[in-house]
């Protein structure tokens, strides 16, 4: 579904937010970027477990997370969203990554792709593909930050029948694993839906996928066949 | 031995040979008898220089000596026709026997062993001179058929042929008791022996029995022909100098064995290998290679054995190891005749303890500098870590949040100033691509994600960024000690990053194994090849650092068919 960026949509309860990031300012400026962008910043926790907390009390609408954090500046975050996910499924979480290799993004995906968002830090300062981001992923979309995507659809391959696909059909697929439907992807690409849906059942079955997948499982599988 | 004493042995065997030849001259009875009789003697006394010479404190010289001058002395004295000279002869001619058997009793040491076997000596000597002197009282020297040149018999009570051989017989009788009491003490020596005095007692126990024979067949209780008794059968008695012989170049043999068993023992041999190296060479199996044990003051052998070293058993002997710390060997007693031997083992001994123990302090030192470097390339990764943590917690945050602010900034200025807008859109993209390069930059002095995920998500990151293709064909999910996953993580990059600079391959495949005990990095491109680890190239670093971890790096980089790089990490 598509929402306009920047703007709660009248009638609508404000989106319900908890911040999970140790650096102080950072946190602070993403609250206010955030309540100005008109959602309802309800909880900020500076590690994992003030999170899990802030999850359990309040249960927001969507959670972002940095992935770093205290105590061993490691993975604490991404532990912190998957422990969400597993203790209220379905859960919409953001984690926020410096890195743009594919680990952590699998092990994040790999139960159930709807509600994800792995999104690069440096992502915050656009504000409005920002918040855009935190309302697809609370809308149950996946999002995967375009440059972790392009780098995986820029990959070198030797003999892949990635190498037959026509530019179009390639835009296609790169959006295909940020997460787009099609409706999204025929709006960006200045496309007719239909025209979409035709590039995609000609690149399935290039790539020799199973056609007619939902959206969330099409990311998963895009993703699983681009990293391979 | 004093040089005196030699010259006076040489200058007596000469004489002695000397007057049995112009004695004998000319010959007047059988030839072959008179050479006989002058190589057997003339042996023993050459034999007895030499051992006199070899062994200087033992009696064996003497002893050989003694049996030369008893052999041939009486036969000068026989020829000279001299009435007194032929009756002082006559009877002596047997007496070398009993000099026979004292020396094979003495054998090897020098020394009888007990108060018995120098009574069966005596008794030897004793019946030898009673019985011939009493046979010569009834031996009337015409017997032998010399008619007119028959030297006169002073000692001549009756002529009698048969009484002459009674006597002779029963002696033969006594002088085969005697003969047998004598071998068997031998071969008890024998078998009481052991190690080396054993070894030495081993040629005695072939020779003494056909010595022993020679002597019963040449007595009265047998009759063979003159050539026989007298030119033949004498020929088995040098089986006696041959003895000697055969010692000398037993001990020669040990020489130079020992020379051989220290080249040919292993670097870093133990003590208990070096001292049965050291036992089979010398031929003493019963050798002891003993250490002072720190704090108290017993010794303790190769075997555990407490050795008392001091105050060693009997038969054995003790020799210190120079420079060895209070080394010891301890040796069958019967090589103090060659100290020379002993010398020569005690060096032996002490150039290997002393090799070994340098191999130990070089092993050790390595040892050192190995974990020294270990902890300077440990020490090396931590510190990376560290600036990747303090890039990622300084620097990029702060980017992230002057980001944050200028596209609050932006917003403010949207609409109201675009020139402003615009600036603050160029300030944020500067921003971002700080970051960007930011993180390439952290990435590159520490993968983060090695630490956080393992190699197998490192090695995922570093395939997803490699300019040409590759293929893992298998990674261990496990995690391993830190500095074993940094090493094959920078081997993997380096290679890859080779693969890209210089192999101008189309793909490559990374394969990583953990065996039991280690973990086997495989990179191999299908490029030019030819790479070499010498050199001031990557390779040269890539070995080093895997060595650091004690591991091996293998490149197999033959001109046009690809490169394969291997490293092999010992891994707990």
């Amino acid at each position: 579904m598509s929402v306009t960026p920047g703007a709660a949509a009248p009638g609508r309860p404000r989106l319900r937010v908890v911040i999970a990031e140790d650096a102080v300012l950072l946190r602070e400026g993403l609250r206010r970027v955030l309540t100005d962008a008109g959602l309802d910043v309800t909880g900020m926790a500076g590690d994992a477990d003030h999170l899990l907390q802030l999850v359990s009390a309040s249960r927001p609408d969507v959670v972002l997370t940095d992935i770093r954090m205290p105590p061993a500046q490691s993975t604490e975050g991404l532990q912190a969203a998957l422990e969400i996910r597993r203790r209220w499924p379905g859960t919409p979480v953001i984690v926020l990554s410096q890195h743009v290799e594919t680990e952590h993004l699998f092990e994040l995906l790999a139960g159930d792709p709807r509600g994800i968002g792995y999104v690069l830090k440096e992502r915050v300062a656009d504000i409005a593909q920002f918040t855009d981001a935190i309302r697809r992923v609370a809308a149950g979309e996946s999002v995967i930050d375009p440059q972790v995507v392009s780098r995986l659809v820029a990959r070198p391959r030797r003999d892949s029948p990635l190498q037959t696909l026509t530019e179009r059909e390639l835009a296609v697929l790169g959006l295909m694993a940020e997460g787009r439907s099609n409706h999204a992807i025929a709006a960006q690409l200045f496309m007719s839906p239909k025209t979409v849906e035709t590039h995609v059942g000609n690149l399935f079955a290039k790539l020799g996928l199973l056609p007619g997948a939902e959206d969330h499982r099409r990311v998963l599988a895009v993703l699983t066949y681009l990293r391979g | 031995m004093n040089r005196w004493l030699r010259a006076a042995l040489i200058a007596g065997a000469t004489a002695a040979v000397g007057c049995f030849v112009w004695s004998s001259w000319p010959p007047q009875g059988y030839v072959p008898v008179e050479i006989s009789f002058a190589v057997v003697g003339l042996s023993f006394m050459v034999a007895g220089i030499a051992a006199w010479q070899r062994w200087p404190a033992s009696r064996l010289g003497l002893l050989f000596t003694i049996v030369g001058y008893l052999y041939l002395v009486p036969v000068i004295l026989g020829n000279l026709a001299n009435p007194v000279a032929w009756t002082i002869g006559y009877p002596a001619g047997g007496i070398y026997g009993a000099a026979l058997a004292q020396l094979g009793l003495a054998w090897p040491g020098g020394r009888m062993r007990s108060r018995f076997e120098r009574g069966v000596i005596v008794a030897d000597y004793a019946v030898n001179i009673a019985f011939n002197t009493a046979a010569t009282m009834f031996w009337n020297p015409a017997f032998s058929g010399c008619n007119a040149s028959c030297p006169a018999n002073v000692l001549l009570i009756r002529s009698s042929r048969p009484t002459w051989n009674a006597i002779n017989t029963v002696e033969a009788l006594i002088g085969f008791v005697i003969t047998g009491i004598v071998l068997t003490l031998i071969v008890r020596h024998w078998r009481s022996a052991r190690g080396w005095s054993r070894r030495a007692m081993m040629p005695l126990l072939w020779i003494a029995p056909a010595v022993g024979a020679e002597q019963i067949l040449t007595g009265n209780l047998f009759h063979f022909s003159a050539t026989v008794t007298y030119a033949l059968l004498p020929l088995v008695l040098l089986a006696g100098p041959a003895l000697f012989v055969i010692s000398t170049v037993r001990a020669r043999t040990a020489g130079g064995a020992l020379g051989t068993a220290i080249v040919d023992l292993e670097p870093g041999a133990s003590p208990g290998r070096l001292k049965d190296a050291l036992a089979r060479a010398l031929g003493d199996s019963t050798l002891q290679l003993a250490f002072r044990q720190p704090g108290g003051s017993g010794y303790l052998d190769t075997g555990g054995q407490a050795v008392d070293a001091d105050r060693p058993d009997n038969g054995r002997a003790v020799v210190p190891i120079a420079g060895s710390d209070g080394a010891v060997l301890v040796y069958d007693e019967g090589l103090e005749l060659e100290p020379q031997l002993v010398k020569l083992t005690a060096a032996a001994a002490s150039m290997a303890l002393e090799h070994a123990r340098l191999q130990a302090e070089v092993q050790a030192q390595l040892e050192q500098v190995r974990a020294s470097r270990a902890r300077i390339v440990e020490a090396g990764d931590a510190e990376r870590r560290r600036l990747e943590r303090d890039l990622h917690d300084g620097a990029q945050q702060r980017l992230v949040m002057l980001s944050l602010a200028l596209g609050m900034a932006r917003d403010r200025a949207a609409g109201a100033d675009p020139e402003l807008e615009a600036l603050i859109t160029s300030a944020g993209k500067e921003a971002r691509e700080a970051l960007t390069e930011l993180r390439e930059l952290a990435r590159g002095i520490h993968p983060a994600v090695l630490t956080e995920t393992g190699l197998a998500g490192a090695i995922q990151a570093l395939v997803e960024r490699s300019p040409v293709a590759v293929t893992i064909t298998a990674v261990p999910d496990e995690r391993f000690p830190a500095a074993i996953e940094a090493t094959a993580y920078f081997v993997v990059s380096e290679a890859l990053a080779n693969v890209a600079k210089h192999a101008m391959a189309d793909g490559a495949q990374v394969t990583i194994r953990g065996l039991p005990g280690r973990l086997v990095i495989e990179v191999s491109d299908d490029g030019a090849g030819g790479a070499r680890a010498e050199g001031g190239s990557g390779l040269r670093g890539l070995a080093d650092r895997v060595a650091s971890v004690g591991g091996v790096l293998r490149v197999d980089s033959p001109p046009g068919r690809g490169t394969r790089l291997e490293a092999d990490l010992p891994c707990p």
